[in-house]
């Protein structure tokens, strides 16, 4: 027994057999429906706003958010958003192209946005936080361990399987949402021109680096960030499903911290040292589309940075304990 | 290791298509890194089929009116009860009276000034809007005149008329430009311009220098309107010189809904 593989194909099998993979497409194959239905209403509504023309439909938009810029009821940290995206779609304006081109890419594009710093890795705890857990809760980890294997091969081949998977949820998410929201907005889209470049500064958005791509590139990037974000966050939930003993235990950890992120994205501006926190980086996607950082001073490379430390950490953790922690009940 | 049939091909399926994802994924991710950290800006040359080339303009000939409103927080209707200002009451008394209107945007933005507007009329989402209607109204030059009222609560002393004047020379010249601007864009829309009120017609120390700053201002506004065949001033002055209880909302510098709807009915009774 030399060989990784055979273990990792059982791990495999056993993720595929015990159907939690089939849980993950099941949430998607319901919540992605539902926020088609969602969009195209607020579609429709708009439609009997402003009939077919999108320009006009944009230009009010800047206008209200003009507006609200010099209100002094508005938070600062709003208008920073606002600015930036007075800017963008001005920007978008003067180039004539429709940042909101309907069709089931730019859905997925959008969905792929709002889904990455909390949607998606709930769904990939859905696998993680049980590899090992499960193990314990269902006794099996003592057959799983009494074989002649080392005990680090057995946490490996786990680790290469919880890659696998994280992959395949992010690809699947895509997939099932470009497939349904096309059948309602149409599947054509891929080539249509995203602005991606925008560096949000203090005096407002510098536009020197801006260049357009095509949509299907901006997705391919948004999901390869996505994936860094998902591995990471599996990671972590593995970590936690070492530690704690029961899955329900490592799952409630784990979704507390992810929602304690999203609280703390949006008021801890003023508290610059929670951006060493891994959860406050997990929307790397706006990075692309250049929506100004949650706190001064986080770019790309930090946010990198903190969530491959996080990464680490918690792959040696995982590691340090399994090895040398006694096996008892 | 001994696998059922079933198991082995659950593996191949999962293995081969995890393992492509995989490949795909991080080649997005190395991907993104690059575009982010090393962006080549470039101009965007439109190859046209992509958003669909711009609509020629179309704008409604058989007698509806296609409304877009531009200026400042008079044109977005500040200090209305249920927020719809001038032009949306415009718009539902135009319906009511049996006619096809519609307001195809509303460009008002709280405090602004002559020179944000003309520099605004540059923009080509603003060009756009203008262009699809063919009545445009433009509410603009109170707050270049009373700085947004800033001139009855910064001074320990009632501003004088040459205060409040100081601002109308330059001022005038770019309404003039709005105006002019406005018509050069689109050439076919009548254009309806909001006269002034002095909505400081009850405090005494003001009143006097503040009426006849508006009326200054009235009278340019006037002298560059007449010389132009689409445009006509709305006058307000006169509704609310002994009105201002009536018609003026609690920060006592916008109309209330009231006032809007008799600005609105003016409108109405000059362009139907």
């Amino acid at each position: 027994m030399n060989s990784i593989w055979p273990l990792v194909q059982n791990e495999t099998i056993k993720i595929i057999k015990k159907k939690r993979f089939y849980v993950v497409l099941l949430v998607l194959l319901v919540l992605v429906p539902m926020f088609t239905y969602a969009q195209m209403r607020q579609a429709q509504e708009n439609r009997t706003k402003f009939g077919e023309d999108w320009r006009v439909e944009l230009q009010q938009a800047i206008t209200d958010n003009q507006n609200s810029l010099g209100s002094d009821r508005v938070p600062e940290e709003w208008k920073k958003y606002r600015r930036v995206f007075v800017q963008q779609m001005q920007y978008y304006l003067e180039n004539d192209v429709n940042p909101n081109e309907p069709g089931g890419v730019t859905f997925t594009r959008e969905f792929l946005d709002n889904s990455s710093s909390l949607f998606i890795p709930l769904l990939i705890m859905t696998i993680a936080s049980d590899l090992v857990s499960a193990e314990r809760t269902g006794g099996t980890i003592k057959m799983l361990l009494t074989r002649p294997i080392r005990r680090w091969k057995v946490l490996l081949s786990k680790l290469i399987t919880l890659t696998m998977f994280v992959s395949l949820i992010v690809v699947s998410t895509f997939i099932i949402s470009y497939v349904i929201s096309g059948a309602a907005f149409g599947y054509s889209g891929f080539n249509i021109p995203v602005f991606t470049g925008f560096q949000p500064g203090d005096t407002g958005t510098d536009m020197s680096s801006v260049h357009a791509i095509a949509q299907w590139q901006f997705i391919l990037m948004q999901m390869g960030l996505i994936w860094f974000v998902g591995l990471t966050v599996g990671l972590l939930a593995f970590m936690v499903s070492v530690l704690v003993r029961s899955t329900a235990a490592s799952i409630v950890i784990m979704m507390a911290a992810l929602i304690a992120g999203t609280i703390l994205t949006n008021m801890a501006a003023s508290w610059s040292t929670a951006k060493y926190l891994f959860m406050v980086n997990l929307g790397l996607t706006n990075y692309l589309s250049g929506s100004p950082a949650p706190i001064e001073g986080m770019t790309l490379p930090f946010s990198l940075g903190v969530l491959a430390v996080w990464a680490l950490a918690s792959v040696i953790v995982s590691f340090a304990v399994f090895t040398k922690r006694d096996v008892l009940n | 290791m001994k696998s059922s049939k079933s198991s082995v091909r659950i593996w191949r399926i999962t293995g081969i298509t995890s393992i492509v994802a995989t490949i795909v994924l991080i080649g997005g991710f190395i991907y993104a890194i690059s575009d982010v950290l090393n962006p080549v800006g470039s101009t965007y040359t439109s190859d046209a089929t992509a958003s669909g080339a711009k609509p020629a303009t179309t704008v409604a000939t058989d007698g509806s009116f296609q409304i877009a409103v531009l200026g400042d927080s008079l044109a977005k209707g500040t200090g209305d009860d249920d927020g719809s200002g001038f032009a949306r009451r415009t718009v539902d008394l135009l319906q009511k009276n049996g006619k096809e209107a519609k307001l195809i945007a509303n460009l008002g933005i709280n405090g602004q000034k002559t020179a944000s507007v003309l520099s605004s009329l540059e923009e080509p989402g603003v060009q756009h809007v203008l262009k699809q209607s063919n009545m445009i109204f433009v509410s603009i030059g109170a707050n270049d005149l009373f700085n947004a009222g800033e001139a009855l609560g910064n001074t320990q002393q009632a501003p004088s008329k040459q205060q409040l004047l100081a601002n109308l020379p330059k001022a005038s010249k770019t309404l003039q430009q709005i105006l002019e601007r406005i018509a050069q864009i689109n050439p076919d829309a009548h254009i309806l311009y909001l006269g002034l009120y002095n909505p400081f017609s009850d405090l005494p120390e003001i009143r006097v220098p503040g009426n006849e700053a508006v009326t200054a201002w009235n009278t340019t506004a006037l002298n560059i309107i007449n010389s132009q065949s689409n445009m006509s001033l709305i006058p307000t002055f006169d509704l609310f010189q002994q009105n201002l209880n009536k018609y003026l909302s609690s920060d006592h510098f916008h109309p209330n809904g009231t006032g809007y709807e008799q600005i609105a009915e003016r409108v109405v009774q000059s362009i139907e």
